[in-house]
């Protein structure tokens, strides 16, 4: 539990002395609380990897979605509370087909991203012009990759609607020691598949449960198939290549 | 509905501070975003002074000619779907172009059609692909014909009145609903059929249509009777030409079986078939 | 809408919706409208796109009715760019029919391929803002720009681009188009000498035996040479064409402007 650090933490949109605005400060703090996702950029595609947490047998595995698509050449990964998740993945679906729609071109990553980052900060009283929509920041962060005239890419938003572009990331729970993991392995030769398995054994170091195909997901974009989900054959082939599994 | 009727029947005047309404307006498309704004003239019957401004037919005089698509014709057969359109736009009477693809590729299963203005059909039909993707996110599978060409008459519905000028056909094969055809036009009608033949041509595409027609057809009749009829509405009807486009609808999506000059096809017709026999020639 | 139904059959099929379409217009002669927001400027435009180049051309009379109120107003606008002569541009547009409806679409289509440049960090491509350009036309389906619109420029290929719209933004992407006063005039010119249209190989024979020839990219000269002559037989069959030829040469290295004097009676 954390204790009130001052009675600026309350105001959403009221800076402390400090300079801070502590409910955006905690909002990254509940991201910490969720399940870690992993993104890996290759010169070929990005790979997104998750946990899902299984926390009941009965729990039908399928209905657990952490890595959603956004476009044909989009997709995210999320960690943090999944209901914020949906407006800001319904909010780029519609972004993106807009774009298309009055374009007649694909929306590039950043821009999406962009877009994403646009709504994180329409919380508290709502500035001119612009309605506000919620009375808290998200509580959830995405990695966003994709796979655009510039190539592969993958991006990190945080709910300080603020965003980075990595070559890779991870969020979440594990995300320390995941990232530090990431850090050693990563190179820029990487290829799509080594990417996989990477992205599988990093998740399987900061993992609580024993990793096996059905509590991890991953998904994959690239420029001949787009965002694609791994179905159940796809990823029991991902673990089996994994070491020691 | 009438939240949109009323919101579009109110004069966009009429309480305005024209010039910081107008950059917030400006500012605002800039970054388009998904709500329709049309700009309305600011007098109070819009709809009758946008006819006497460009409906052609009840005013030949008017100064804006709206460019308009001609004959259309879509059937279903055991094979699925057959869609045929001529080529040919007008304006007035003049031909603005022969070149036009009346057929418009909503995705890969879903054909729409264009007769009436070829804007709005252009516009509209776009904008459905648009809803069609992300119904298909959203729901994560891909939206049935009959609620594709419902978020269509829904909409046109909505600007009943306006003079918006569409006579389209929806079709696609979905795994529910196997080849499905539905014919959308303006006035919001929503009709599902077998065979719909649309815009000026269309008596004389039916006539063909109606007399071949089976639905046990192999797929090379069905493209040659598609093709026929277009042939024979060029034919009779002067707003009705240029080149003939022809797609085939299956359940994998649809094939284009090609945009065919009908000078070419009408010759090849009449001298090796027989046909049009009316039509005079000494070509040896 | 006369395109669509004839006189004798208005309840067939989908027909405009106004239900009551008055019908005494014949009779009552010419028909008064207290709002007529709408001059016609004349004048005429045409594009033709080729393997590496678009051009457009426009001349630069304005007119209303008889009158010749300038001899020199230009229909051709680059489109992006920096600074207020865009420099850099690689879009063209062409607008004819009323002026100042004309000049408020180049403005909002500028702003428009501006701020998709601050927004998206890169150019915006010609298909791109050819679409665009249809639904800006399009946001005044009810209350439309009286004008014919063009736009030129080079796809992602490098080949030449050429897209016409009618008023109300439907569009299509052409080798030639003509558009505005003497647009009957030059566009039957085009087909034959840019599209080909109904012209046969000699050597190919008789009757189904005859094989259409095949419209190849003009090289630019010839393409410059058209546009001229087209130009300068128009300005002598119609009174709202002359004064100047101001041309627009769009190729890689960007945009080239040309003007040749016309005809000024």
């Amino acid at each position: 539990m954390f204790i009130a650090r001052s009675e600026y933490d309350r105001g959403i949109n009221t800076f402390s002395p400090e300079g801070r605005l502590f409910q955006v400060e905690y909002s990254l703090e509940a991201i910490k609380l969720g399940s870690t996702a992993i993104g890996v950029s290759t010169s070929s595609g990005v790979v997104l990897g998750v946990e899902k947490r299984i926390t009941s047998s009965l729990l039908e595995t399928s209905s657990v979605e952490k890595i959603v698509e956004i476009d044909r050449h989009i997709g995210c990964a999320m960690s943090g509370l999944q209901a914020d998740a949906r407006s800001m993945i319904e909010h780029a679906r519609v972004t993106s087909q807009s774009h298309e729609f009055h374009y007649n071109e694909r929306l590039g990553v950043e821009s999406c991203t962009q877009a994403i980052c646009d709504l994180a900060l329409r919380f508290g009283e709502g500035a001119e012009g612009e309605e506000s929509i919620m009375s808290r920041p998200f509580g959830v962060a995405l990695l966003i990759a994709g796979f655009d005239e510039e190539g592969p890419s993958l991006y990190h938003a945080e709910p300080s609607g603020t965003f980075y572009r990595y070559d890779a990331k991870a969020i979440g729970s594990g995300s320390e020691g995941a990232q530090a993991e990431l850090q050693n392995e990563f190179h820029k030769s990487l290829t799509l598949d080594e990417a996989e398995v990477m992205v599988l054994k990093t998740l399987k170091q900061v993992m609580e449960e024993k990793l096996d195909s059905k509590n991890v997901q991953l998904a994959s974009v690239t420029k001949e198939k787009g965002f694609r989900i791994y179905g159940d054959e796809e990823m029991e082939g991902v673990v089996g290549r994994l070491e020691g599994n | 509905m009438d939240a949109l009727v009323a919101q579009y029947s109110q004069p966009s005047h009429s309480a305005q501070d024209t010039t910081l309404d107008d950059s917030l307006a400006l500012s605002s498309k800039i970054a388009p975003p998904l709500s329709l704004n049309f700009e309305l003239p600011p007098i109070d019957s819009h709809s009758a002074w946008l006819r006497a401004m460009t409906d052609d037919h009840s005013n030949p005089q008017c100064p804006i000619k709206i460019a308009h698509g001609t004959t259309t014709l879509a059937f279903r057969f055991k094979g699925g779907i057959i869609v045929a359109t001529d080529s040919r736009a007008t304006a007035g009477n003049w031909i603005a172009s022969q070149t036009v693809k009346k057929v418009i590729e909503i995705n890969s299963c879903l054909l729409g059609t264009m007769a009436g203005g070829a804007a709005d059909c252009q516009y509209w039909l776009a904008y459905l692909g648009m809803m069609c993707r992300l119904h298909e996110l959203r729901h994560k599978r891909r939206i049935s014909v009959a609620a594709a060409s419902k978020i269509l008459a829904n909409l046109v519905y909505s600007y009943k009145g306006m003079g918006l000028s569409m006579g389209t056909m929806c079709a696609g094969v979905t795994p529910t609903e196997g080849p499905a055809l539905y014919y959308v036009d303006n006035d919001g009608t929503r009709l599902a059929g077998n065979m719909f033949c649309v815009g000026s041509g269309q008596t004389f595409a039916y006539g063909v249509l109606d007399a071949e027609y089976k639905y046990e057809m192999e797929e090379d009749e069905a493209l040659e009777l598609g093709k026929r009829s277009i042939l024979a509405a060029t034919h009779r009807d002067a707003f009705s030409g240029g080149f003939i486009n022809l797609y085939h609808v299956k359940e994998e999506g649809w094939v284009k079986h090609g945009f065919m000059d009908t000078n070419p096809i009408f010759w090849k017709t009449k001298l090796e078939k027989g046909e049009f026999s009316n039509v005079t020639s000494k070509l040896e | 809408m006369a395109s669509l139904f004839q006189q004798s059959m208005p309840s067939t099929g989908p027909g405009y919706s106004f239900a009551s379409a008055p019908t005494h217009h014949s009779s009552s002669g010419p028909r008064q409208h207290a709002f007529y927001p709408y001059t016609d400027n004349g004048g005429s435009t045409l594009g033709i796109s080729g393997a590496t180049f678009t051009i457009l051309a426009g001349d630069t009379r304005s007119t209303s009715g008889y009158n010749i109120n300038s001899r020199y107003a230009p229909k051709l606008f680059r489109i992006g760019g920096d600074g207020p002569e865009n420099e850099g541009a690689r879009i063209v547009l062409s607008v004819v029919g009323f002026a100042a409806d004309g000049n408020a679409l180049k403005e909002r289509l500028d702003t428009m391929v501006k701020m998709y440049r601050y927004q998206h960090g890169k150019e915006i491509s010609v298909h791109a803002c050819a679409q665009r350009l249809s639904h800006i036309l399009y946001g005044k389906r009810f209350f439309p720009y009286y004008v014919t619109a063009i736009l030129g420029g080079l796809d992602d290929e490098g080949k030449g681009a050429l897209y016409s719209y009618d008023p109300v933004g439907s569009y299509e992407r052409e080798q030639c188009r003509a558009a505005g006063a003497a647009s009957s005039l030059i566009m039957p010119f085009l087909d034959n000498q840019v599209n080909l249209k109904n012209q046969y190989d000699p050597a190919s024979g008789e009757g189904l035996e005859k094989v259409m020839r095949v419209p190849e990219p003009l090289p630019q000269e010839t393409v410059e040479q058209l546009v001229r002559d087209a130009f300068t037989s128009a300005v002598e069959r119609h009174i709202e064409v002359g004064d100047g030829l101001q041309m627009m040469i769009i190729t890689k290295e960007g945009v080239q402007e040309t003007f040749t004097p016309l005809k000024k009676d």
